[in-house]
């Protein structure tokens, strides 16, 4: 009983000395353990679903992909066209049906495999073959087969005349796998890394979902050696808990996804720059063409008159978005304010009121807008308050909001909403695919809108024979689309990037293209 | 006639007065608990009864006089707490959020108890296969993460129902009916047993009568208790539901649990006043509700709260059945 | 002997309630999760892909088909223990459970830890000196620390520890390197670090448990103050403590050794039963601390209706929690025989 009563003492006094020791040591020390000296540490609030390119389409995993695969035709720095990555050339027939590439030779996989035009017939094939649920084939529609010539040449046949068949070799389903080790019908699992096999500046070291993956550089890569000696992504539930670990020196950098507060309090923080380039990203505001009220073009012009961009803009976004007037964002080619052209670029109230008196509409206009409350970022909130604001105090409409969450919301959205929040990250970089989503008939947004003039333009534009002649179609589908109104855009997101002091070369990496070219950055 | 009426007047003041003796006889740390419970529910009951009236503005007030209020402005003139990221009044929020507070937990106290009560009377007092299913449905319901729960059925419910306090409420009555099912028929099952009943069955009195008569009102002495402090657990699980984003939508109404979950990024850059406060009045609304339930514990019920401790009854997860189940 | 024959009944009645059990519980969430609006598919495709894309995905996973087709399908799995995988992020279920099912086991074991010290410790004392202000403000303690929700004691103890003082990390099981550097051998890192005798990554990741494991514990603490402390008052008022007062052994052992230990007997009870809630999902306190856990990851799989995810996870903490809760009533059935029926 004694030694008991003794023992359980000094166990007890034990802890807390230990307790005691930890909190002093812990103050004396505020530093995580000292990184290895070249690798840059990064964080994210992204998800990775399947690492195999044949298995994902988004954006979390398809930076994760991008440091171990490469594509046929890419976006090297500095370049905004799809150029030479594993190939060294694309041609198309006269008929715009068949693309033949000539790649480029002596390159290896990370595992010391050759690549060849195996590689990518493989590589295509088995993205049609195993149509994963995740829906990446659907990139690949207009591929009807794939032939090699010889080891260094590859042929694509389309099934209709596609004039920007190389846009659709730089996005996922584009990149290249070793036809060695990849099966034909079978994704490869995010657990067997060692067989996660690309030609990439990195190989994956190391992957736990939802926590981190490690790259190590691959000595077989063809291109520049990287500026640094490794990578390592962390992934974060809550932006609140990156910035915390970003500010506490835990990460060197964050990309994607901070909410618009966070990023004007770190850009105020010593020793932390928010870097800021031109963004692809777009948010919307949909109506259903065939539901009351918006069913009415007059009601749709009159929201599109009073939408208060400049004020979601600065108050809401602080800047780090800019009013967006086409679907078609700023810095693209063919680009048009369209919007601004026929509603002007700030609200105008008048012109709302006399576009609704003059087709007899009744006011105030009951309306049910819907929003998602985490999708697309914790903001959409107040950018929703911001819009029923502004359209309640024109006196013309009577706006009440409605959430709900994402799965519910997209799941409903099409049989039940009549205006509604969306929003949109482009495949490709080009006008064509902020287009052809919205407005073709039969269009993502589920809001049955169908314009037979429309489609035509569409139509022509994915057959057109030249550069020119297809911007003209984007600008004519664009000034369409703004008569019509079946959609206004709202704003479009700049790429934002936050780094530490020590970690250079992340400003240039931030263009339209939208990549995080991790391969580029070094630090000090 | 008259007379037999005016004895049962009678009668029923003097129980009434035998049964809240003991609350006037309170002595000691269960009075204070008692006095300073009901005071600060009495508060939060007020301020939610009169919120339009005590709050400065309304809860999605952004403007006023055509003037919009500052985002994110400190405490001071005009915002005695600040205001939010939509530049909406804290203190106002804090006052209308005790409205939607007590509202949600008020009626899914109110349909638990209906719908738990009279199910733990019926299946503890007449037993048989009835009760042991009824009671192995809730064991199984028991086994189940009560927020996960709740998160389910709120957006189960979220699609078809419109009010976001009625869902909400919903919810919660869902993940608390085992609870008030359990605690009823365990006291049924023992109350069954007394010799008054016996001797009622015994003079042929009908099983309705005696479950009306003795049984329920020897049982439901246990409620307020367990309500009360219910009420304490369930305003924790409606925050936790608001924070994690599946409550009370912010058009619907102004509620703390969502504040503070906006308030989570406000924090980590410096700016305290959106969080601090809605989490400090969920921590006193629910500490005057636990005083309150805990006072009444110890001063309505001395002669049960014996029995109950000297039965700690380790088939029930608690004998204060509030506390476990709220998920952390 | 017949306490022993009706002990082996009781067990035998209990365990064989196990499978029902689960069962419903299995349809329940199976139920729950298909009756909810919504889908895994449009989930991750609404709104970026054409609805004729959708549709034909939908049809692949077999989601089209009418529910009782579904069920069946599922139970046969379940049967099999074929888990499954999930639709967002292409797990298997069985490594979630592995993986993120040994972080919350990682925290919760702390998280008790703290509760015990915090909870015991403050009991006993409120127990002992029963209705003195020191009694008073264990209680108020005790129901202070409960009314606050982990999520804002997470929010403050992150701004306190984390920004102001800046001296404990506040996220994650372990810094970056260290987590790329240690080798998996139980997923728990902490006993990984030990096995691995890497005494720096050891001190990283027990720094990162500090504040989370804190803010868990001590909320659970509050409950076992009050549990602790009635029991406390219980014991002393058995006649045996009179017995021994009345031997002439003196007040300190009588409480020490008589009474503590005796009140401590059905902790043992509530701890097990904590424990199973706690295993069910420490969701909140995962959440505010990006611990990568069970709880926070099936809040994740909710929102994207992934229903392998859900029902894997679902069924799995629902077997832990009832294996636990058969295992204090088989203790508590060996202790005391009234509790058998």
């Amino acid at each position: 009983m004694h030694l008991r009563k003794r023992l359980w003492h000094l166990v007890v006094l034990g802890l807390a000395g230990l307790a005691l020791a930890a909190v002093a040591a812990t103050a004396a020390s505020s530093k995580p353990l000292a990184s290895k000296a070249s690798t840059i540490i990064d964080g994210t609030t992204d998800t990775v679903t399947n690492i195999d390119p044949a298995g994902n389409y988004d954006e979390g995993t398809s930076v994760v992909d991008l440091m171990i695969y490469q594509h046929l035709l890419g976006y090297p720095q500095g370049k905004k066209v799809p150029s030479p990555e594993l190939a060294t050339g694309c041609k198309a027939n006269g008929a715009d049906t068949v693309w033949t590439c000539t790649l480029k030779k002596g390159v290896k996989f990370s595992n010391g495999d050759p690549f060849t035009s195996a590689d990518v017939k493989w590589s295509f094939d088995r993205v049609i073959k195993i149509k994963d649920p995740s829906g990446i084939s659907g990139l690949l529609a207009n591929l009807k087969s794939t032939t090699t010539n010889g080891p260094y040449s590859v042929s694509f046949h389309t099934k209709t005349p596609d004039a920007t068949w190389p846009y659709i070799l730089t996005t996922g389903a584009g990149l290249i796998v070793d036809h060695k080790i990849y099966p034909a019908n079978k994704i490869v699992p995010d657990s067997n890394v060692s067989d996660l096999i690309g030609t990439g500046p990195y190989k994956l070291t190391k992957f736990s979902s939802g926590q981190q993956a490690v790259f190590s550089v691959n000595s077989n890569y063809s291109g520049p050696k990287p500026k640094n000696d490794g990578v390592i992504i962390t992934y974060y539930s809550k932006s609140s808990t990156m910035k915390l670990a970003l500010t506490q020196g835990s990460i060197d950098m964050a990309f994607r996804d901070f909410t618009a507060t966070e990023y004007g309090a770190l850009g105020k923080t010593k020793g932390i720059t928010v870097y800021q380039g031109p963004g692809v990203s777009i948010r919307y505001l949909v109506f259903n063409v065939k539901r009351a009220p918006t069913n009415n073009l007059a009601v749709r012009q009159a929201i599109a008159y009073l939408m208060p961009r400049q004020d979601i803009a600065t108050r809401i976004y602080h800047g780090e978005v800019q009013p967006l007037y086409s679907m078609v964002p700023k810095g693209l080619p063919g680009h048009e304010d369209s919007f601004a052209t026929q509603y002007g670029d700030s609200p105008n109230p008048a012109k709302a009121k006399q576009v609704l008196s003059k087709a007899g509409v009744k006011t105030p206009i009951p309306l049910t807008i819907w929003w998602t409350p985490t999708h697309y970022g914790d903001s959409s909130a107040d950018e929703y308050s911001e819009i029923q604001r502004a359209l309640n105090s024109s006196g013309l409409f009577k706006v009440t909001l409605k959430s709900a969450e994402w799965a519910t919301y997209v799941d409903t959205l099409g049989k039940q909403y009549t205006a509604y929040q969306l929003g949109w990250f482009p495949d490709y970089v080009d006008g064509e695919d902020y287009l052809l989503p919205f407005y073709l008939t039969g269009n993502f947004t589920s809001n049955a809108y169908s314009n037979p003039q429309m489609d035509s333009i569409l139509k022509k534009e994915q057959g057109a024979k030249s550069t020119p002649e297809r911007l003209g179609y984007i600008e004519q589908a664009q000034a369409l689309a703004a008569k019509d109104v079946p959609i206004v855009p709202v704003w479009q997101g700049a790429m934002l990037a936050v780094g530490r002091s020590n970690i250079h070369g992340i400003q240039q990496t931030l263009d339209p293209t939208y990549i995080m070219r991790f391969w580029n950055l070094s630090k000090s | 006639m008259a007379a037999s009426a005016s004895v049962r007047v009678q009668r029923r003041a003097i129980g009434l007065r035998r049964a809240l003796a003991p609350i006037a006889e309170a002595r000691g740390f269960s009075r204070w608990m008692l006095i300073a419970g009901s005071a600060i529910t009495l508060m939060f009951v007020i301020l939610a009864i009169f919120a339009p009236v005590l709050s400065p503005y309304a809860f999605d007030q952004y403007q006023s006089n055509g003037h919009r209020f500052a985002q994110l402005s400190r405490p001071g003139h005009g915002h005695i707490l600040g205001t939010t990221v939509q530049s909406t009044d804290v203190l106002a929020r804090i006052v209308w959020g005790a409205q939607t507070e007590l509202e949600v937990v008020g009626l899914a106290l109110a349909f638990g108890l209906a719908i738990g009560v009279p199910l733990g009377l019926v299946s503890g007092y007449f037993g048989g296969v009835l009760d042991r299913g009824a009671v192995f449905f809730m064991d199984a319901m028991f086994a189940f993460p009560p927020l996960l729960l709740a998160i389910i059925i709120a957006f189960l419910l979220g699609s078809s129902v419109s009010s976001g306090v009625l869902v909400a409420a919903l919810a919660i009555t869902i993940v608390y009916v085992p609870q008030y099912f359990r605690v009823v028929r365990n006291h049924v099952i023992s109350v069954r047993e007394e010799q008054y009943v016996e001797a009622a069955r015994a003079l042929g009195a009908k099983p309705f009568t005696i479950l009306r008569r003795y049984v329920f009102f020897n049982v439901v002495q246990n409620v307020p208790v367990i309500a009360t402090l219910n009420a304490a657990d369930a305003v924790l699980t409606l925050t936790a539901l608001g924070f994690i984003g599946y409550g009370v939508q912010p058009t619907q109404g102004a509620e703390w649990g969502y504040d503070v979950s906006r308030a989570v990024t406000d924090t980590a850059s410096g700016i305290w006043w959106t969080g601090l406060f809605p989490g400090l009045a969920i921590v006193l609304l629910v500490t005057g509700l636990t005083l309150l339930g805990e006072g009444l514990n110890e001063t309505i019920n001395p002669v049960l709260r014996r029995r109950a401790i000297r039965q700690v009854d380790f088939d029930a997860p608690s004998f204060d059945a509030g506390a476990e189940f709220y998920e952390a | 002997m017949s306490q022993g024959s009706s002990l082996k009944q009781y067990a035998l009645t209990r365990l064989g309630l196990v499978v029902p059990m689960v069962f419903v519980v299995l349809t329940i969430v199976f139920l729950l999760m298909r009756v909810a609006p919504g889908n895994p598919v449009d989930a991750a495709l609404g709104g970026h892909a054409p609805q004729a894309e959708i549709n034909r995905i939908t049809k692949q996973l077999g989601y089209d088909k009418p529910l009782y087709v579904q069920y069946g399908k599922y139970l046969w799995d379940v049967v099999r223990l074929h888990l499954g995988s999930t639709i967002s992020d292409r797990r298997s279920v069985s490594n979630i459970i592995e993986v993120n099912g040994a972080a919350t086991l990682e925290l919760t074991f702390f998280a008790m830890l703290v509760a015990i010290v915090v909870g015991v410790s403050v009991g006993l004392i409120s127990g002992r000196f029963r209705d003195s202000p020191v009694d008073a403000g264990g209680r108020l303690f005790g129901i202070l620390v409960y009314a606050t929700p982990v999520f804002f004691l997470g929010l403050l103890a992150q701004l306190v520890f984390g920004v102001w003082l800046n001296w404990l990390p506040t996220s994650d099981q372990a810094s970056p390197i260290t987590q790329a550097l240690l080798q998996t051998h139980t997923n728990i890192l902490f006993v990984d670090a030990i096995i691995d005798g890497n005494w720096s990554a050891l001190w990283d990741v027990t720094q990162h448990l500090i504040l989370p494991a804190t803010t868990l514990g001590i909320v659970y603490g509050g409950v076992f103050i009050r549990l602790i402390r009635v029991n406390v008052i219980r014991t002393l008022k058995e006649d045996y403590i009179e017995a021994a007062r009345a031997r002439g052994i003196g007040e300190r052992n009588v409480v020490y050794r008589h009474a503590f230990r005796n009140a401590l007997v059905p902790v043992v009870t509530v701890i097990g039963l904590q424990l199973a809630l706690l295993l069910g999902g420490a969701v909140l306190t995962e959440t505010t601390f990006n611990w990568p856990g069970l709880g926070h990851y099936l809040v994740l799989y909710i929102e994207n209706r992934d229903y392998a995810a859900v029902q894997g996870i679902t069924v799995v903490i629902a077997l832990v929690i009832v294996a636990v809760s058969l295992l204090i009533d088989f203790v508590n059935a060996f202790i005391d025989p009234r509790v058998r029926y």
